[in-house]
């Protein structure tokens, strides 16, 4: 595969691809630091299980935002010009792929705001 | 109102046909002779698609009806309460097979068996890129279902449950042998879909029709590519998880016995990160089905391509952040129970978008109320029911309830019956014509569908409420006072109706199905997918090049050019077996693959590999060994058959287009089956970390257990070297055996050779360091952790050890060149990979215990 | 269709998740009845859509038949409902299953197939062992600490709330509290093996004050027999070898293998909620243990008389 189509399939996934890793930090800092009792240090005014979910989840949120971007600029420019069918399918795939990623990963962030950390 | 969307390219004129007529003589009988079956006895060995498929739905579908059958009997005990017609014993086999045998033995290889027998055809391929793979699988999975599923006449199934929770299944509570079916059973199916998957992998994305852009690939190839994904990442975990048991069961090594710090959770992490995704990799393909039947049925394009496409991956993604929803109850905190509840629920918005655009699709065109429409519709009812109760369960206060309760009984009927079943049934009615002479009844359909669908709705929708008012899942009987009692004895009728509805559906099988590949029964719902085309042994007498994604509608001609021979690649270009492989965006062609015909090879490696586990399984050591050892003389004997190398200069396939039949590298096929075989094996060295990390969390103060001083890092840095040499060695191997000019330096196998001794010897070393600190396997969870990491590395060198000899062999053999040397990148590409993971094997056994300052 | 569950919703059931005692079985009940109603709403809208778009006249249905349908009808509907449910249902989550101060604390082990119950000390009220039988005040919160001895089994009482599975090496807990005094049924959710389906318990709710006076009774060791007949009784559960997986408080019996039998005979029911109990159930159960609940760890003891057996029966149903 050539670099242009691995870049196509990493935009196409990237607010997919997102959500897996800011699923596995969240689950796993969760599981650690309550696992190891560490969970009452604080970070930035905070409990630490809450600020990493905040961190992973904003992180994500910006990383799949600026994916979303850059595919929509894809998808307008891909109206415009003539370009292969299966670019055009790929670059609007990915408009619509990290559009509903966004959503995905702001639910993923929402408990952190109701539960308690280790409880 | 939106148009529904059709390709630009819908616009443009079709292009020139590539080839021209008449064809020469002799072209098509060529043709015809090369995909000739064998005769008599030998029909057997036989690895085309069409008949691997036929014979492989039809064994899924033996397995639906016995599954079947256990759950009438289970049923018919439950009609009423205190019931003595089957002992608990009995019972608890019956619903431990039931679940297993519907979900290994039935569901996945029934998906997996339609697109051995689709797929190929839907792409206007003449095969898959293995077939001899296929055949393998499919005979694996026919010998070991059937000697696994035969244990429940003897006594010896399995009955821990579907989801064998250690420590209930552990040596200590299960000591007979029917937990050992279980595991090295379905551990050993479990890698015949696996192969499956590779092949539909590599399938999907090489061999299309050409100008099968992504855009214009079948939904079904989509849904088939992210199943085959999902299995590659999620199957591994359960490969792991019974590894682990079985290492449990057979040496004592405590990974989930609680007093020498195991956990019986980990095995419930590593069941249900594959349970869960399970049950999508059941349905997806049932979706893809879906979305092929639909449009043909309407007879209008499918509305939301796009959005299915992403539907499809969404869900592939998503299914991997469910698994905990199995275990809300376990007492894990909240907060990280609350993290499956989102994902949970977010994964029904990809159905939602499905099930909307196959209402919208029905919307725009004219629903013909055919029998697998009818099956679509029973479908879209079930299943939506089944995705409600879905999220229900999703909220994990309501699971705390309604888990382990009939209530998830009716919930997971409706989803899989709903969801897998249904479309299943859709697509027997909708595809028989594509491999019958004759097409299905549609008045005994009529009724086939009308008892499934009231019988699914009778048997389940009552369970929900049983379940809230405190019926717990698997349980042979129930008193008589709870309320019970009507509930259950509509149920049990209920589910005769299905029993009846599926009867009828044999006995019109019986009647109707005779298979055929050239006087089949034809287009008779004037589909427009490439399915459809004029078919025989060789699948398409020409590979068309399409510019939609309902070629047949849009292309008036295409069935009758196709036919004559006057697309691309008409006949055959060496004389034997081909498909054409084409590149995985835009299909474009590449080359010609030369596909290895009929052979008994693939069907007795097979049968070897089933008896070496079920030999193993009932504890008869030599004769399991003597039946592996055959097994892999017979792979090999296999291969060495394989990788002709460039047998005639490239041919012209029509078009001016002129195309080698054997290419390396990158775009080669094996070398694209090679890296998905990686990722498998990365994925259970993954999990095997997840699994050492796990362990340790539960350890705080053991890990390494008290007293034990692990070995010196010298030893560490010893193996890495060696690791590192090795490669090195292999990779100057392969810059030595480049050129155009064929040739063969001596060098090749000697560098093969002493890479070989030091890979052996880093794994030693690897093995040594621990043993000689004196850490033992047995005594906690934390030497069985290690051990396990430095077992499965030992695996990998020794299959290194068998791969480089057989490398060796081909070199000396004459059938290693600069030009011919696929074989060579394989084994490269896998000793790249064993090295890699030796030392990132290393780095955890010595580094991490270091690191949380265990020393 | 799934309303057919609010319909069952007023009976009562001593094993029902339909008809709550407490105030964490009512919170789930009501997140339970939300999306029961929401559900079946959306199931007739999908079907009924589903129906329209093959039977309407096609002039009529074609405003269904494009992009819009599935970005209003798949995407932004769903991502709307669900952007509610997920926080309620946390919220829910947040506020059931909570531990609070001044619990009364109770220590279940989940063994093959019977639970082994103990009330820890509190204050001056000494600790005391029981088995298959939760005895509860109204009004108080109950904190449960459960863990297994053998394999997994699940703690459920669907009556006060949901779940909590008892796993070998870990301990997990279960807060609620009862609102309603009666009988309620726990049960094993978990299969744990041959007799999974007979591994049950009874919940008795007494008013505080009742409650107390069984926990005295409880703390006490057993009775003295005042009869010849329980005096032979007991003479024959000790040289039956009963003492060495059995213990009465007060004799010599002391085995921990089995169920405390201190005060038996003030149980509602033997084998694990099976049967409700009386000297002859007892004496069933005795003599044919193997044969009504096969694969349990007791023997059945078929040896005795008749007289020995009721004698036997006798003494264990008087130890109140």
């Amino acid at each position: 595969m050539t670099a242009l189509r691995t870049g196509q399939v990493l935009l196409m996934l990237a607010g997919l691809i997102a959500w897996a890793l800011q699923f596995l930090l969240i689950y796993g800092a969760t599981s650690t630091l309550c696992g190891r009792e560490w969970a009452d240090a604080t970070f930035l005014g905070l409990g630490v299980v809450q600020a990493s979910i905040l961190i992973a989840t904003v992180t994500a949120l910006a990383a799949t935002a600026a994916a979303f971007a850059w595919s929509l600029r894809g998808y307008r420019s891909a109206e415009a010009r003539p370009v292969s069918a299966a670019d055009r399918f790929m670059v609007q795939s990915a408009a619509l792929v990290n559009g509903f990623s966004l959503i995905v990963i702001l639910w993923q962030g929402i408990p952190a705001f109701i539960l308690p950390a280790c409880a | 109102m939106n148009a529904p969307e059709r390709p630009e390219s819908f616009e443009r004129r079709e292009p020139e046909l590539p080839n021209a007529l008449p064809r020469p003589a002799g072209e098509f009988e060529a043709l015809k002779r090369a995909w000739k079956s064998p005769r008599g006895l030998s029909f057997i060995t036989d690895v085309n698609n069409t008949y691997v498929g036929i014979w492989y739905v039809g064994t899924a579908f033996l397995f639906f009806i016995l599954a079947g059958i256990l759950a009438l009997i289970m049923r018919a005990q439950l009609a009423v309460p205190e019931s003595d017609l089957v002992g608990h014993d009995l019972y608890n086999q019956l619903f431990t097979m039931h679940g297993t045998v519907m979900m290994f033995l039935f569901a996945v290889p029934a998906v997996e068996a339609a697109s051995v027998y689709l797929l190929p055809n839907m792409q206007a391929a003449r095969d898959l890129p293995f077939p001899r793979l296929s055949a393998y699988a499919f005979w694996a999975y026919f010998v070991g279902g059937l000697v696994f599923f035969g244990t429940i006449f003897f006594g010896l199934a399995p009955n821990g449950g579907w989801f064998m929770y250690p420590p209930l299944t552990g040596t200590k509570y299960s000591p007979a042998d029917n937990a050992d079916w279980w595991l090295l059973g379905i551990g050993f199916i479990e890698i015949s879909a696996i192969a499956g998957a590779i092949e539909i992998i590599v399938g999907v994305m090489k061999t299309r029709a050409v100008g099968m852009s992504l855009d214009k690939l079948p939904v079904y190839s989509w849904a088939m590519l992210v199943f085959a994904v999902m299995i590659v990442i999620g199957f591994p975990a359960i490969i792991l998880g019974t590894l682990l048991l079985e290492m449990e069961r057979a040496f004592d090594w405590p990974f989930f016995i609680a007093e020498r710090g195991g956990d019986p959770l980990l095995w419930q992490h590593l069941f249900w990160f594959f349970g869960h995704p399970e049950v999508y990799i059941i349905f997806l393909p049932a979706t893809g089905m879906v979305s092929m039947i639909v449009p043909a049925m309407a007879q209008t394009p499918l509305v939301g391509y796009r959005l299915i496409v992403l539907a499809l991956i969404a869900t592939g993604f998503l299914s991997f952040g469910l698994w905990v929803h199995h275990m809300f109850a376990t007492g894990l905190p909240k907060m990280s129970l609350s993290f499956f509840s989102a994902a949970s629920t977010a994964v029904a918005v990809p159905s939602g978008i499905q099930v909307f655009a196959w209402i919208a699709t029905i919307a725009s065109g004219r629903m013909k109320l055919t029998t697998p429409s009818l099956f679509v519709i029973g479908f879209l009812f079930i299943f939506t029911l089944g995705g409600l109760t879905g999220v229900m369960v999703a909220m994990a206060p309501f699971d705390w309830q309604a888990h382990d309760t009939y209530f998830v009984v009716a919930h997971l009927h409706y989803v899989l019956i709903g969801g897998m079943v249904f479309p299943l049934f859709a697509a027997f009615y909708y595809w028989i014509p594509v491999a019958s002479k004759h097409a299905l009844s549609e008045r005994l359909g009529r009724w086939v569908f009308g008892l499934m669908f009231l019988g699914v709705n009778v048997t389940f929708l009552p369970m929900h409420i049983t379940g809230l008012i405190g019926m717990p899942r698997r349980v042979y009987t129930y008193p008589v006072d709870m309320g019970w009692d009507a509930l259950n004895l509509v149920s049990t009728i209920g589910s005769f109706m299905i029993a009846a509805g599926v009867a009828i559906f044999i006995y019109d099988l019986a009647r109707k199905f005779r298979f055929a590949s050239e006087d089949n029964a034809g287009n008779v719902w004037n589909a427009g997918t490439l399915e459809w085309l004029p078919n025989g042994q060789y699948a398409t007498r020409s590979i068309p090049a399409v510019v939609s994604r309902e070629p047949l509608w849009d292309q008036p001609n295409l069935s009758k050019d196709v036919e004559e021979g006057r697309y691309y690649l008409p006949g055959t270009a060496t004389g034997g077996r081909e498909a054409l492989v084409t590149s995985p965006f835009d299909a474009r062609p590449q080359y010609i693959l030369q596909i290895p015909g009929a052979g008994w090879q693939p069907l007795l490696a097979a049968v070897f590999t089933a008896a070496f586990f079920l030999l193993l399984t009932v504890k008869l050591v030599l004769p399991s060994v003597v039946c592996g050892v055959i097994a892999i003389g017979c792979v090999i004997w296999w291969l060495w058959e394989t990788d002709p190398g460039p047998t005639r200069p490239p041919a012209d396939i029509g078009g001016g287009i002129v195309v080698p039949v054997y290419v390396t590298g990158p775009m080669n096929h094996s070398w694209w089956a090679m890296i998905v075989l990686m990722v498998v094996a990365g994925m259970v060295f993954t999990c095997m970390i997840f699994s050492y990390l796990f362990l340790w969390l539960v350890n705080p103060s053991a890990w390494p257990a008290q007293g034990f001083v692990p070995p010196h890092w010298i030893w560490a840095a010893i193996a890495a070297a060696l690791y590192i040499a090795s490669a090195i060695l292999i990779d100057r191997a392969s810059g030595n055996l480049r050129g155009e000019d064929r040739r063969s330096p001596r060098s090749v196998p000697v560098l093969i050779g002493i890479a070989l001794v030091l890979v052996s010897a880093a794994s030693a070393v690897d093995l040594a360091a621990q043993w000689r600190a004196g850490l033992s396997p047995s005594a906690h969870a934390y030497g069985a952790a290690v051990y396990a990491l430095v077992s499965y590395q030992i695996f990998f060198v020794l299959t290194t050890l068998v791969m480089g000899l057989y490398t060796i062999a081909r070199w000396l053999t004459g059938k290693l060149d600069s030009v011919r040397r696929t074989t060579f990148d394989n084994t490269m590409l896998f000793w790249y990979y064993t090295a890699a993971q030796g030392l990132v094997g290393i780095v955890v056994v010595h580094g991490f215990p270091r690191l949380t300052g265990g020393i | 269709m799934l309303s057919c569950a609010l319909a069952l919703a007023s009976c009562s059931g001593v094993q029902s998740a339909l008809d709550p005692a407490g105030g964490d079985a009512l919170r789930i009940y009501w997140l339970a009845v939300i999306m029961t109603v929401g559900a079946t709403l959306i199931f007739f809208a999908v079907t009924g859509l589903l129906l329209y778009a093959i039977f309407a006249p096609p002039e009529r249905r074609a405003w269904l038949g494009g992009r819009n349908t599935i970005v209003y009808g798949g995407l932004a509907f769903p991502i709307v409902v669900l952007s509610m449910l997920l926080p309620y249902g946390l919220i829910v989550m947040r506020d059931t299953d909570v531990r609070m101060p001044g619990a009364l604390p109770i220590e279940v082990v989940g063994e093959q197939y019977w639970w082994r119950v103990r009330y820890p000390g509190e204050d001056e009220r000494p600790a005391f062992s029981t088995a298959n039988e939760i005895v509860i005040p109204v009004g108080r919160p109950i904190a449960v600490s459960v863990t297994a001895a053998d394999v997994i089994h699940s703690f459920w009482i669907p009556n006060f709330g949901g779940k909590i599975d008892m796993i070998p090496g870990r301990v997990n807990s279960l807060n609620f509290t009862a609102e309603r005094p009666g009988i309620y049924r726990g049960v094993c959710a978990e299969f744990c093996g041959d007799q999974h389906a007979r591994m049950a318990f009874d919940v008795v709710a007494l008013e505080p004050s009742a409650f107390e006076a069984w926990r005295t009774n409880q703390a006490k060791p057993a009775p003295e027999p005042d009869l010849p007949q329980l005096v032979r009784g007991r003479e024959l559960f000790r040289t039956g070898g009963c003492g060495s997986c059995h213990v009465v408080r007060g004799t010599e019996a002391n085995g921990l293998f089995g169920p405390d039998l201190t005060h038996v005979g003030s149980r509602r029911t033997i084998g694990a909620g099976q049967f409700p109990n009386n000297v002859g159930t007892l004496a069933g159960w005795i003599a044919n243990t193997q044969h009504i609940k096969p694969g349990v760890r007791m023997p059945s003891y078929g040896s005795f008389t008749g007289e020995d057996l009721r004698a036997l029966a006798g003494y264990l149903e008087s130890l109140k």
